[in-house]
């Protein structure tokens, strides 16, 4: 059985018309064409000769037919089932259905300075716990954090996909580095669930070979791939959001060829994670409402092709601490975001860009995506909700609703109770200590890790995930990737209980 | 089958059945259950419903159907305990109602319905009760406390009126005041000279046993 997610019950916000969308799709067939994408990698160069596409191998460049690339876009599935762990929380992906995944953050922060810094190994797992219990999170993305204290750079996916397994049953996206996806996959075979690979293009217009392998492997253990681009309109992207989603197309469309030609059906979709520059600074800007523009155009466009899709961006913002501006930046892109029809959106846990999450901003933001979630359900009309025999029987004042059947069925149904926001009246919240959401958020975490029981391996399976992260560990020893200094530390780090 | 049927009755005020109780209620009388009983288990039914109110297990949709199941049943019983003489212990004589220009009744109905579980007298003034009204019904009534409900910010001052009506007929010694509704603040309480404040019905029937000191 499928994890619910949220169904879109009305037509999706549209920013263009249909034959600004077409302009769109044909600059999109004229880049791939007369400009190609570049591929990082001689294996990809040959097999893509071998399949009737263009291949200069001096640029390293890939051109693609226009009748190739459509012939790709049909064989996509429209929609697909991806399994978690356990019975009850496979998702599927696609149509009207949105599920939140969280948005990466490098490091953890502290409650008190906002100062990011590593996380724990408990720290780390915490984390996973609580988005185990949040009930608007669907979805991991590849990190929660970029690793803990002791763990070296080869480790970090590897032991955070563990932690995942062990501490919650829903779906993961995976990330790779240095051919980790080798063992990533070996760890959901192990316990019977599907990953799926998500890999990043680098733009403009390129692959490099990390990425390629990623998906060959991801292909070969028959799990979903995602591709995500990650362009910065105005830097690795045109600055008009029109042009920068040609490109994104672009990167998304060669991948997709290769993973069609390899699999014809494979389980396919794309994410837009794109960032305007900030002209003064040079870094992306985060939370901008012209990502949000580039979503809504994005999701238009993907709608057309009809294969899964959503969007990243929406998960990172430029504020620091946990306050209005962070608030702000994530609901207007979460709300954008979900009305454009995306099927996957970033959303919890970040703060500060990409640099630091915390499970408290998590549990902040599953309150607005339970509120996105709600808005997105819209509302059913029939006899019963219109309720004009109702309002007949209760007529003019005296009469009300609150002691009606009809208002104890429905109210839970047609309301969303928040759960970390304050919605005390004045005189409570004065004599409860004029507690915040930022409060309630923190006791809620506290309340969580107190409470929550994720879903234990068994013995057999936990033994199997450190066995396969023993063979990770010699894997990369071997290779020189972890040094006798880094693997005692590493070591140190591996007797916490978590 | 006495037992049944309190049981019964208690049951159709958690399920919110307002019919259900009026009928069970009579039912009670035609079994000839002292009637005191049936007051007590139908408060036993409604604490119960607050309390799990108290810790959101409920909410008041839930907690309003269970006060209209109670208050519709509560008279029935209420004259058969005055047919057969009974003597029905109270907590203490609150009378009840909305300020005058204000016809908003569901908080007010919510108190008195509290009030009345918790052993309270309870005489209900209704709604858009003028200053005269209320002193009237303190003589009448010998109430102990006086609940006043305002929602408007316009209706609020009427209560004013009415604090300072019973002042002047003397009786502001002998009625405790409590305000509510959402146009009353803690601080207005204070200004006009009323006793207590509660934001909510069940804080304001902990609030009424604290002013007469139960």
């Amino acid at each position: 059985m499928a994890l619910k997610g949220f169904t879109r019950n009305f037509k999706p916000l549209e920013l263009l018309t249909d034959e600004e969308v077409e302009a769109i799709h044909r600059g999109t067939l004229e880049i791939l064409w007369a400009t190609g994408v570049r591929f990082e990698s001689e294996w990809a160069l040959d097999f893509f000769e071998k399949n009737d596409c263009k291949v200069d191998r001096d640029e390293r460049r890939v051109r693609f037919p226009q009748g190739l690339v459509e012939e790709c876009m049909r064989q996509c599935p429209g929609s697909f089932h991806i399994k978690g762990r356990g019975p009850n929380n496979d998702l599927v992906l696609g149509g009207n259905t949105l599920y939140f995944k969280q948005s990466a953050g490098m490091e953890t922060i502290s409650l008190d300075s906002y100062e990011p810094r590593p996380p724990t190994k408990v720290e780390y797992s915490d984390y996973v716990r609580v988005l185990d219990a949040l009930p608007n999170l669907h979805l991991y993305a590849p990190y929660p954090y970029f690793g803990f204290e002791g763990v070296p750079p080869v480790m970090r996916i590897p032991e955070g996909v563990a932690l995942k397994t062990k501490y919650s049953c829903k779906p993961q996206l995976t990330g790779y580095t240095r051919g980790c996806e080798i063992f990533n996959i070996k760890m959901a075979q192990a316990v019977g669930m599907e990953i799926m690979g998500s890999i990043m293009a680098s733009p403009p217009l390129t692959w490099f070979e990390d990425s390629i392998w990623e998906a060959r492997r991801m292909i070969e253990a028959g799990f979903p791939v995602r591709t995500v681009d990650g362009d910065v309109p105005g830097a690795t992207a045109p600055v008009t959001y029109a042009g920068s989603v040609i490109s994104s197309n672009a990167e998304h469309i060669s991948m997709m060829v290769l993973i069609q030609l390899l699999n014809p059906g494979h389980r396919f979709m794309v994410a837009h994670a794109n960032f305007p520059q900030n002209m003064k600074s040079g870094a992306p800007a985060f939370g901008d409402i012209g990502a949000s523009i580039g979503n809504v155009i994005f999701n238009q466009v993907w709608r057309r092709y009809g294969i899964p899709f959503g969007n990243d961006s929406t998960g990172y913002v430029y504020g620091k601490v946990m306050d209005y501006q962070t608030g702000y930046e994530k609901a207007i892109g979460g709300v954008l975001s979900a009305i454009s029809g995306s099927n996957v959106t970033g959303f919890h846990g970040g703060v500060s860009s990409e640099l630091s999450a915390h499970p408290v901003q998590a549990i902040l933001d599953d309150d607005v995506a339970g509120m996105i979630g709600r808005f997105l359900e819209g509302e059913k009309v029939d006899d019963e909700t219109l309720a004009v025999d109702l309002i007949k029987e209760v007529g003019p004042i005296p009469g009300y609703f609150l002691n009606k059947q009809h208002t104890r069925k429905w109210w839970k149904l047609e309301q969303f109770m928040p759960k970390a926001a304050d919605r005390l009246t004045y005189p409570e919240w004065m004599a409860t200590g004029k507690k915040s959401c930022l409060d309630y958020a923190k006791e809620r975490m506290e309340e969580i890790l107190a409470t929550h029981k994720p879903i234990p391996l068994t013995p057999g399976q936990e033994e199997e995930i450190e066995r396969i992260l023993e063979e990770a560990r010699t894997y990369y020893r071997e290779k020189g990737l972890i040094s006798e200094e880094e693997m005692a530390i590493y070591r140190e780090s591996m007797k916490s209980p978590n | 089958m006495s037992i049944e049927t309190l049981e019964e009755l208690k049951k159709a005020i958690t399920e919110y059945d307002r019919e259900k109780t009026i009928s069970l209620a009579r039912q009670a009388i035609q079994e000839r259950i002292d009637p005191i009983k049936a007051l007590d288990a139908m408060t036993v039914a409604i604490r119960q419903v607050g309390e799990a109110f108290g810790k959101e297990e409920l909410w008041l949709p839930e907690l309003v159907g269970a006060a209209d199941a109670m208050s519709a049943a509560t008279p029935i019983i209420e004259e058969e305990i005055k047919r057969v003489g009974a003597k029905k212990e109270s907590v203490g004589s609150v009378v009840i109602g909305t300020v005058y220009g204000d016809i908003h009744s569901i908080g007010k109905t919510m108190v008195a319905t509290l009030l009345s579980a918790e052993g309270f007298s309870v005489h209900d003034l209704g709604i858009n009760v003028a200053a005269e009204g209320f002193v009237e019904a303190v003589k009448k009534y010998k109430a102990d406390i006086l609940a006043m409900s305002a929602l408007m910010t316009t209706t609020a001052p009427e209560q004013r009126k009415v604090t300072e009506t019973l002042r002047e007929e003397g009786l502001s010694d002998r009625v405790k005041i409590m305000v509510g509704g959402a146009a009353v603040t803690q601080e207005f309480a204070y200004s006009i000279g009323a006793d207590g404040y509660a934001p909510t019905a069940p804080g304001a029937v902990k609030l009424a046993r604290s002013l007469i000191g139960k």
